[in-house]
């Protein structure tokens, strides 16, 4: 397939969104080799706890050893093929067991049923074929745990350089300096190509007009029965109705591999919870590196092209591919290690108005995705705008570099295109570095 | 609706079995026909709406629930529902709901409380096509100002942890 004839500065063709062909390609070029998110080292605290998930189509397994290392397998008994862990967190006493197999849990097979019946033949207890398969790469920062399922590529590092300091702010805010993550999984389903969701994460054009419904409500009430008082549940589904010049006033960073974020659009109330966390983090870093922290104010973080956390509420979603028109997305929350139980409600408040299944605001994006999904099925037009204040990014001059635009500039969408077309180009090096346009 | 028991109730232990059961099926009634405000009305001013996201979850606050909200979200929801840009309500979401197996619980006098357990089961239609929400309903019902009240609806759906398309109207 010729990936070129899909991509232009500043559009890119449909079949990006809708050709099964396409996505069969990203899910080897993209998700096969891209450092994936799998999952955060508290949801495996203790030897034997494994968390089972999926990077692109793979199923796989992350677990803690017996020497507290974590491992990822792909789910699947090498003898017969049936998987060795369902869906979700679980615990095992030391092995995984599947009803064909038994295998310890740094995956070496540990035995079979009738072993006798093996002699002479070539199968052999110790070759690492009837072992489960581990990933190609495991790599970790301040917890979070992400793998790639290719030998060669960028070293994890250089892969997270441009985000890594949201993940620092992440921790960072916590008085422990760790987070664990807390209070269940969301999971909703689009009907819709897992970029478009990406697409949306750092877009500021499409609130006013997609979550009109979500803020008039809140402004309704407000104004009926609040004297115009907003509450926190309502103050962050009033945002989305702010004024364009508070849209075009934010600044988008966008940074190599299609990773960016942008600055927050609500702070977190200046109420006495807030108070009191801040106390909690003064006490163990000092008043000004708190303030410093807490400085760092960002709505969504990109990390292309798995997961997004928003760190100043404590939220991480990630998003997985199901097939050409089908993404879920998975929405954690995260305690602050230290923090007050309030705060931790507070996040859960949050997520529950924004993130929930039955979010009055996430449906209509949900939506809007999935009318984009149908109407890029048409043959109204083959080509998608990514127009927006193209040619005006700027190069960031702060030492994570990157780029820089307006709030309402589509750079993000663009950036992720770019690192996208540098995936899908067979045989291409890994160095996706952003050119100013 | 006129209600099937015209007497002022006093206590928790007026209320019949019929009376409960008839207060069920009207609520459910309510809002399969869009009667969002008259079906709001019907909980106490503190009553809650919960639907936990895990199974036998112990409470809402110190874990995530696909929905927790008191009357001002109810209300927004409503406004919300009632918007004409409510792009994901074009065409709006139809509901059938049906409530049986409803059992009385718990009675308790000093505090008019009535604890009432149901089986239910939603058809809704939305513009992707049909799908059904099935489970159990936990209803708390309170004596106030000789009404009957909800103080909390609580909705066990059977499959809480499953990846769910957007969820709209109330279950």
């Amino acid at each position: 397939m010729d990936i070129d004839r899909l991509i232009k500065k500043d559009e890119v063709h449909r079949d990006v969104y809708v050709s099964e062909e396409v996505f069969g390609l990203e899910m080897d070029r993209i998700f096969g080799s891209a450092w994936i998110y799998v999952g955060h080292d508290s949801q495996i605290p203790n030897p034997g706890d494994y968390w089972t998930t999926r990077i692109g189509l793979q199923s796989v397994v992350m677990t803690r050893g017996k020497r507290d290392e974590i491992n990822i397998f792909y789910n699947r008994c090498p003898h017969k093929g049936a998987r060795i862990a369902e869906e979700g967190c679980g615990h095992t006493n030391g092995l995984f067991r599947c009803p064909f197999s038994t295998f310890n849990l740094d995956g070496k097979l540990r035995g079979v049923p009738y072993l006798d019946g093996y002699q002479d033949t070539s199968f052999d207890l110790t070759d690492p074929r009837f072992s489960l398969r581990k990933v190609a790469r495991v790599a970790a920062y301040r917890g979070f745990v992400f793998a790639s399922l290719a030998e060669d590529g960028a070293e994890f590092e250089d892969f997270l350089a441009g985000v890594k300091s949201s993940l620092d702010n992440f921790c960072d805010r916590a008085p422990e300096g760790t987070v664990s993550v807390a209070g269940g999984v969301f999971r909703v389903v689009q009907r819709s190509n897992w970029k478009i969701f990406f697409e949306n994460l750092n877009d500021t054009g499409h609130p006013i007009a997609t979550h009109e419904s979500s803020y008039r409500a809140a402004r309704q009430y407000s104004e009926e029965v609040l004297d115009g008082e907003l509450p926190f549940e309502l103050h962050i589904i009033d945002g989305n109705g702010a004024p364009p010049k508070f849209w075009s006033d934010l600044d988008l960073h966008a940074f190599d591999y299609g990773h960016s974020y942008m600055t927050a659009i609500f702070n977190a109330p200046d109420d006495p919870l807030s108070q009191q966390y801040f106390a909690s983090l003064a006490a163990k870093v000092g008043g000004d590196r708190a303030e410093e922290i807490l400085a760092v104010n960002r709505h969504n973080t990109i990390i292309y092209p798995s997961c997004s956390p928003h760190t100043s509420f404590q939220q991480w979603r990630v998003i997985r591919p199901l097939s050409v028109d089908r993404t879920l997305v998975e929405i954690f929350t995260f305690r602050l290690d230290g923090a007050p139980d309030e705060l931790l409600q507070r996040t859960f408040t949050y997520s529950n108005v924004v993130n929930s299944p039955s979010s009055i605001v996430m449906t209509d994006d949900v939506h809007v995705y999935a009318e984009c999904q149908k109407g890029l099925s048409t043959q109204g037009g083959d080509w998608v705008s990514q127009h927006r204040n193209a040619g005006q990014d700027q190069p960031y001059s702060g030492s994570e570099g990157g780029l820089i635009g307006v709030g309402t500039s589509e750079l993000p969408i663009r950036n992720q295109f770019r690192a996208w077309h540098e995936y899908m180009s067979e045989g291409s090096g890994q160095s996706v570095s952003p050119e100013a346009s | 609706m006129t209600s099937v028991n015209p007497q002022p109730i006093n206590s928790a232990s007026d209320i019949s079995y019929e009376m409960v059961c008839h207060f069920l099926y009207r609520e459910a009634r309510l809002l399969d026909q869009r009667k969002f405000t008259e079906w709001d009305n019907l909980f106490a001013e503190q009553g809650m709406y919960w639907i936990p996201l895990i199974e036998d979850q112990p409470d809402p606050i110190n874990h995530l629930s696909l929905a927790y909200e008191d009357s001002m979200m109810r209300q927004v929801r409503i406004n919300r529902l009632n918007h004409n840009r409510a792009w994901s309500q074009k065409p709006r979401s139809r509901t059938s709901h049906m409530v049986s197996a409803i059992v009385i619980e718990k009675i308790c006098d000093e505090t008019n409380r009535l604890v009432v357990g149901s089986a239910f089961q939603m058809a809704e239609w939305r513009s992707f096509g049909l799908r059904t929400f099935a489970g159990l309903y936990t209803h708390t019902l309170v004596v106030s100002d000789g009404h009957l009240k909800i103080g909390e609806k609580r909705v066990d759906l059977i499959d809480s942890g499953e990846a769910f398309e957007p969820i709209e109207v109330f279950i």
